[in-house]
């Protein structure tokens, strides 16, 4: 698999191999305690897609980017990640694999600077001159950022503690990033900003698995879509497709 | 009123960026006025045998001067008053909101210089020349070397603090280092004529500095709640006592039991730590306060016939390397336990800046957000427990070598807890706030508090208040300690030197306060 240049595929199910498959939910089921969260929820995100999951508040979304980077594990089902089983792997290991993770609510660690919230994403790498372009790269993405370099995060603005989240995962040179709802709580300009970064982002070759409460600009950005109610995927398929359909302009993107 | 007064305390109202290096400046600042009034007034501290400089100055102002020494003695006299009354004098000047001028401050670099000079010139001269030349038909009193010593360290001190204060406050654990390990080292030197009392006071002191700063890497940097560190303390020693005593007959020497001891400590805190790390906060607590009473208490029932019961293991081996006596003199314990609290500070600096010390704070700040960027949170929970314990292990094996004889009751809860008083008091997270409480903590429980009734009584004869001398201060000594800690926590609720996260927290704690009160929740 080559990390850059990768066009984004189309969906295609037939003519890619099982190796293109980054993430691989196979009908999993996840419990709080006796509450389930998730019922068989089935979801794949290929190499180089960008795919939007949404649905409404309490839906699962966080509960399968939760299972997908390990802070959860299925009670049932398969989580598969490059074609491998992650069962029972552990949260810090699958950040090595290749997952960042921008959890909900940024989770920063507020009481370090911007540049040391950066440095912790790059906690499990060992080459410097690789983090060295990586932390370029951030501040290239968000100059704002560099700007901001030793200021503590938890004393940042709402959109410039996104952008360290995003940054932060992006730190740890993901194949893979999973974003929950980067544009919670966001002016309206900074969303547009954000989420073009995302497609910046996705054009160097990372793939994106993306949560957002604003469906339609979610669906514009991914090439797929997953509808998920009640813990059950309702719907999917490419986003024009879920754009267009009658259901999903009455219940999510109120036309 | 009031609030001025806390910002007086607190040195730094507005919460600069400088505020823990305005603490080591005021700190090095009145430790210069203690040392030179000590070593003015010495023989009203270790006996009328020794006389201090400002004895003999105070002699001098009686009758008249006779010799070259009286004038020195003079000139001293004034630098010691000016330097001393200095950080008085300061901190009433930003009690009203003044400050000295750089230039009060070059005229103390200038006095502090002088001072050490002169005072190096008395001493040479009564040692060459002797009292009659010196001091002309004045009788003196010896001047101790101790006098001299303090004398001069107080002077250089204050060289330093006034000369160099822009460096002091920017650099504030290096200026700390420089002002006091000259100090730590040539302390069993300055004091070779007194008894050996300070130095085995200065021995329970690392001691309980090394078991504080253990403490301090599980509570302050992983930020996990441990009651029961005495436990691991418990076990180095023991261990290491078993080794060298004639309980089992086995003699090991003492530079190898203290890697024994911080390894067998950790590989206990190991143990321990791996079933329960997935507790968090008060569970957490609950656990170690168990294992805290259970270890003096497998002791006390001589578990495996290995601890000697209630009485515990007693004979443990002093070394005796060449000239080095340990059993003659604690001034050898005294260097060897400096020497590996050096070693310790400086391994513990380290840790806390390296990978590691990153992952437990993200650890205490958020865990799942530790957990999502890749740190593996039980491995470094762990780590961080090992680690603590192992420094207790440490200190063990000096602990048994040090007074001969462990038994349970050495390991009680209450060493759990002063050891956490002097993580709190001096500031949870902060190297150098942990030393400076573990100083003034042992100061006040091994010196401070054992001596209150002879300083009632004496008080109570020179102020004629004979109620004072009935006053039975021993029995209330927990009740003293308790109200020390009240008051200080009150007034600085992130110890003495807070880390910079501790300092962080305190403000945005004051500030969501004020936006509960604002909402009416007060």
């Amino acid at each position: 698999m080559s990390e850059n240049g990768q066009p984004v595929v189309a969906i295609a199910a037939d003519t890619t191999t099982v190796t293109d498959k980054v993430i691989d939910l196979r009908a999993i089921d996840v419990y709080y305690g006796r509450v389930q969260a998730l019922i068989g929820v089935s979801l794949e995100v290929r190499q180089g897609e960008i795919v939007a999951l949404i649905g409404s508040n309490g839906a699962g979304k966080t509960t399968t980017l939760r299972t997908i980077s390990g802070l959860i594990s299925p009670r049932k089902g398969q989580v598969l990640l490059f074609g491998k089983a992650i069962q029972g792997v552990g949260a810090a290991q699958i950040a090595r694999l290749g997952v960042g993770h921008a959890p909900e609510g940024r989770r920063l660690f507020a009481r370090m600077t911007v540049r040391e919230n950066l440095d912790m994403g790059a906690y499990s790498r060992g080459d410097r001159a690789g983090i060295r372009t990586d932390l370029e790269r951030v501040y290239t993405l968000f100059p704002r950022l560099r700007e901001r370099d030793s200021q503590l995060a938890g004393s940042l603005s709402g959109g410039e503690q996104q952008m360290v989240a995003i940054g932060r995962a992006l730190m740890s040179a993901p194949k893979v990033l999973l974003l929950d709802e980067p544009s919670l709580g966001l002016a309206p300009i900074l969303v547009d900003a954000i989420f073009e970064v995302i497609r910046e982002i996705n054009a160097k070759g990372t793939t994106i698995l993306l949560i957002e409460q604003n469906a339609l600009l979610a669906l514009k950005t991914a090439v797929r879509g997953y509808v998920l109610e009640n813990g059950a995927v309702a719907l999917a398929g490419p986003s024009e497709e879920l754009i267009a359909s009658p259901d999903i302009q009455r219940a999510y993107l109120g036309m | 009123m009031r609030k001025r007064l806390a910002a007086f305390i607190r040195t730094e109202p507005e919460g600069g960026p400088s505020s823990a290096g305005t603490s080591v400046f005021w700190i090095l600042a009145s430790s210069a006025s203690g040392l030179l009034i000590i070593g003015w007034l010495l023989p009203w501290f270790v006996g009328p045998y020794d006389a201090g400089v400002g004895y003999s100055a105070q002699d001098a102002l009686v009758s008249s001067p006779t010799g070259i020494g009286t004038i020195l003695i003079y000139i001293l006299a004034v630098a010691m008053v000016i330097l001393f009354v200095s950080p008085f004098a300061e901190a009433f000047m930003r009690f009203r909101g003044r400050t000295f001028g750089p230039r009060a401050d070059r005229i103390r670099l200038y006095l502090g210089i002088a001072g050490v000079v002169l005072t190096g010139v008395v001493w040479l001269l009564y040692r060459v020349l002797g009292e009659e030349p010196l001091f002309g038909s004045l009788q003196p009193g010896e001047i101790s070397d101790s006098a001299i010593w303090l004398t001069m360290y107080g002077f250089a001190l204050a060289a330093l603090v006034y000369g160099a204060r822009p460096w002091v406050i920017g650099r504030q654990t290096l200026a700390f280092g420089t002002a006091v390990l000259p100090f730590g080292i040539f302390l069993p030197l300055m004091f070779h004529q007194a008894p050996d009392f300070l130095l085995w006071a200065a021995g329970s002191l690392a001691i309980y500095m090394l078991l504080a700063l253990g403490l301090n890497v599980v509570v302050g940097f992983a930020g996990l709640l441990d009651l029961g560190y005495a436990a691991f303390f418990a076990i180095g020693a023991y261990a290491c006592a078993s080794f060298a005593s004639p309980i089992h007959n086995i003699h090991w020497p003492l530079w190898i039991l203290i890697f024994l001891g911080a390894a067998i400590a950790s590989l206990f805190g190991a143990i321990l730590g791996a079933p329960t790390l997935r507790l968090r906060g008060d569970y957490l607590a609950i656990v170690t306060l168990g294992f805290g009473e259970i270890v003096p208490d497998l002791a006390t029932n001589n578990v495996f016939n290995l601890t000697g019961g209630p009485n515990g293991i007693s004979g443990i081996d002093q070394p005796h390397w060449g000239f080095m006596d340990f059993s003659e003199s604690p001034r050898w314990y005294y260097w060897s336990l400096l020497l590996v609290s050096i070693a310790v500070i400086v391994l513990l600096y380290n840790i806390e800046r390296s990978r590691v010390g990153r992952a437990w704070v993200a650890l205490r700040e958020d865990e799942v957000a530790a957990a999502a960027t890749g740190i593996n949170t039980t491995t470094t929970k762990l780590l961080a427990f090992a680690i603590g314990a192992s420094v207790s292990g440490l200190a063990g094996a000096f602990y048994g070598s040090l007074v001969t004889v462990v038994t349970p009751d050495d390991f009680s809860f209450s060493v759990s807890i002063a050891v956490l008083s002097i993580v709190v008091l001096g500031g949870i997270g902060n190297i150098a706030g942990v030393i400076l409480g573990a100083v003034i903590l042992t100061f006040v429980i091994f010196w401070a508090l054992p001596n209150m009734d002879a300083w009632s009584t004496t008080l109570s004869s020179t102020v004629h208040i004979p109620a004072l001398a009935n006053i039975n201060f021993s029995s209330y000594t927990y009740i003293i300690y308790g109200l020390a800690l009240i008051l200080m926590m009150l007034l600085r609720p992130g110890g003495l030197l807070p880390s910079r996260a501790r300092r962080i927290e305190l403000e945005s704690a004051g500030e969501s306060e004020s936006l509960a009160a604002v909402q009416g929740i007060a």
